[in-house]
């Protein structure tokens, strides 16, 4: 077992007041190790975005804790203080969304380079370049901005941007339920890439392919709790909680095929 | 021996070429060499990348590429007797939504918000070749029966936005099989819903399919999916089919491009190991190449495939590949 990068105990938060309460998370506790992949599955409002909100800081809980590398995440109202605040990157499901529009791909990943490093202009570009490349954007394609460029390349210049900090951990909130599964391959490879060198990441997903395939341990969700969770090679060969099961169930390919007629 | 059935095709789409008119210019080409055939009760799915046609086609077929400033440049349409490229305004209200219904991939966009579902099937059930009105409300509590909504009388009441995205989406269903069609056009119906809320929308297409004996064409990218629920595939690629065949053979495909997309399949895949992927990008529409337009990409192209029109469908026994050296892919394999 890998170190424990980021624990995270007990997390609650409830959202609305009087009647109209949601408890969207009740209690959820998760590990994360160095360059370990974690997948949290579960259907949409099950609360996995909430959590991942939650551990990036963008989001205060109720009640609960998040350490990185043993040391609280919260000062204050402040989530990811001084130093800490590089360590946690997200990258959203849709890039379209998530890039500026008038940007090129070059001056996006630039312009997040500066904001976590003080460095030259010069300098941002040289290394936004390199950050594109090793993303499979070549020079060229890193002076388009977004609608020049297809969905798959979109996610893999927001997951440029995202690197520019050099994080040691990569939330992935549904990285690829907006693109095509050519693309999907090559992000998943890029991930795996990430992994082996020394990157964390913890992948949301309703996609349990994409789950079955990059990480090593999920935890499956459902109103706001962990029903299961282990080894990703166990809980899919054999789910022990009815919830589970009906995911795994709903796989295309698991139902019974209908046979055409046989001549 | 498997051979087709020698009844005509429910609908018939042959060498089917669109375009989007740019001002002044030659249209801007989108699909061309679109060729596939529905049967009656035949679920059929139709494959492609993003930018690979699957969408206009699906436009050709409902009569809406007007609304987008495109159309029909050659080509033809068969329903049944009826030619739909030469159809006029007055045709298509009789056909679309009557004989072709229609369902969108955000149901959010299909349904009106301001409507109640109820007046939303009532508005689909006048469409019936003979409405009877004053068993409207009947029908519409029978339609939400198959579409397996419990509590009908509850939702007949309801907007669209105070049901979650699974059910709006069967509403879209029960507002499409409504009037009756023989065909219903599914463009990536399940596309944003949940594995489980997938599974369920198509277990019900395919009960529609049984039950009243609907054909289906299903738009999508996810070949898992088509897979595991269609008779029959049709493989898009930058504008043209390049593969057509029953679901079981497309297992052995005979166009490189299927066999790429097969590969890259990552429920497939063993955990660790590289995925593979299709090199390169589909070239640009408005910038394709020579003949196959998959060449560039393509691992056992040869120089004749970079020569004339993109190649079209040619096969046997129903399966047919555009590629022109299928036999060399078995080497390569």
């Amino acid at each position: 077992m890998t170190d424990t990068l980021l624990a995270a105990s007990d997390l609650r938060l409830t959202f609305g007041s009087g009647a109209h309460r949601v408890a969207a998370l009740r209690g959820v506790s998760l590990t994360l190790g160095t360059a370990e992949a974690i997948g949290i599955v579960g259907e949409s409002g099950s609360g996995k975005s909430t959590l991942a909100r939650i551990l990036v800081g963008l989001q205060l809980p109720d009640a609960g804790t998040v350490l990185f590398r043993d040391r609280s995440i919260y000062a204050g109202r402040q989530t990811y203080p001084g130093a800490l605040r590089r360590e946690v990157q997200m990258v959203f499901q849709d890039p379209y969304g998530s890039l500026n529009p008038r940007m090129t791909a070059l001056a996006a990943v630039a312009e997040a380079c500066r904001f976590h490093d003080s460095c030259s202009a010069a300098e941002a570009q040289a290394r936004s370049l390199e950050l594109l490349a090793r993303m499979g954007i070549g020079e060229a394609d890193s002076h388009k901005k977004p609608r020049q460029l297809s969905g798959g390349q979109r996610q893999r210049v927001s997951v440029a941007r995202a690197l520019s900090a050099r994080p040691s951990i990569l939330v992935a909130d549904e990285p690829t339920s907006a693109i095509d599964q050519s693309a999907q391959a090559q992000l998943l490879n890029l991930f795996r890439g990430l992994l082996g060198q020394g990157l964390s990441i913890i992948l949301i997903s309703h996609d349990l392919a994409v789950i079955r395939y990059l990480t090593r341990r999920v935890y499956v969700m459902r109103d706001g709790e962990f029903v299961e969770a282990g080894a990703t090679a166990s809980v899919f060969e054999a789910p022990q909680h009815p919830y589970t099961q009906a995911l795994i169930a709903s796989i295309p390919g698991h139902q019974p095929r209908i046979q055409e007629p046989t001549p | 021996m498997t051979t087709k059935p020698v009844t005509a095709p429910l609908v018939d789409v042959r060498d089917l070429k669109i375009g989007i008119a740019r001002g002044g210019g030659d249209p801007l080409v989108v699909v061309d060499r679109a060729n596939f055939q529905l049967h009656a009760g035949e679920m059929l799915g139709l494959i492609g990348e993003s930018g690979s046609g699957k969408t206009m086609v699906c436009r050709a077929l409902i009569g809406t590429l007007a609304r987008r400033g495109a159309k029909v440049l050659d080509g033809a349409i068969r329903l049944g007797a009826l030619d739909l490229v030469a159809a006029d305004e007055a045709i298509w209200r009789q056909v679309r939504g009557r004989r072709l219904g229609y369902v969108p991939q955000s149901a959010l966009a299909g349904l009106n918000p301001v409507m109640t579902i109820g007046d939303q099937l009532a508005e689909a059930i006048a469409q019936r070749p003979t409405p009877n009105r004053t068993n409207a409300a009947a029908v519409a509590r029978e339609l939400l029966e198959i579409v397996a909504i419990h509590r009908p009388e509850t939702v007949l009441q309801q907007y669209p936005g105070q049901l979650s995205g699974g059910m709006r989406q069967r509403i879209m269903i029960a507002c499409a099989i409504a009037p009756g069609p023989d065909v219903i056009v599914a463009d990536e119906p399940t596309t944003g819903l949940d594995v489980t809320v997938q599974a369920g929308i198509m277990q019900l297409l395919r009960d529609i399919r049984a039950r009243l004996g609907t054909a289906i064409i299903l738009v999508s990218h996810d070949l898992a999916l088509v897979d595991a629920y269609c008779d029959h595939v049709v493989v898009m690629h930058a504008g043209a089919c390049v593969e057509s065949a029953s679901v079981s053979r497309i297992a052995s495909p005979r166009h490189p491009y299927t066999a790429a997309l097969n590969r890259s399949r990552i429920e497939l895949a063993v955990p660790g190991s590289d995925l593979i992927t299709i090199a390169g990008a589909p070239p640009a529409v408005g910038a394709w190449p020579p003949g196959c337009r998959f060449a560039e990409r393509c691992e056992i192209v040869q120089s004749d495939c970079r020569r004339g029109d993109h190649p079209g469908l040619r096969g046997l026994n129903g399966h047919a590949t555009a590629c022109l050296h299928p036999d060399l892919m078995v080497a390569a394999e």
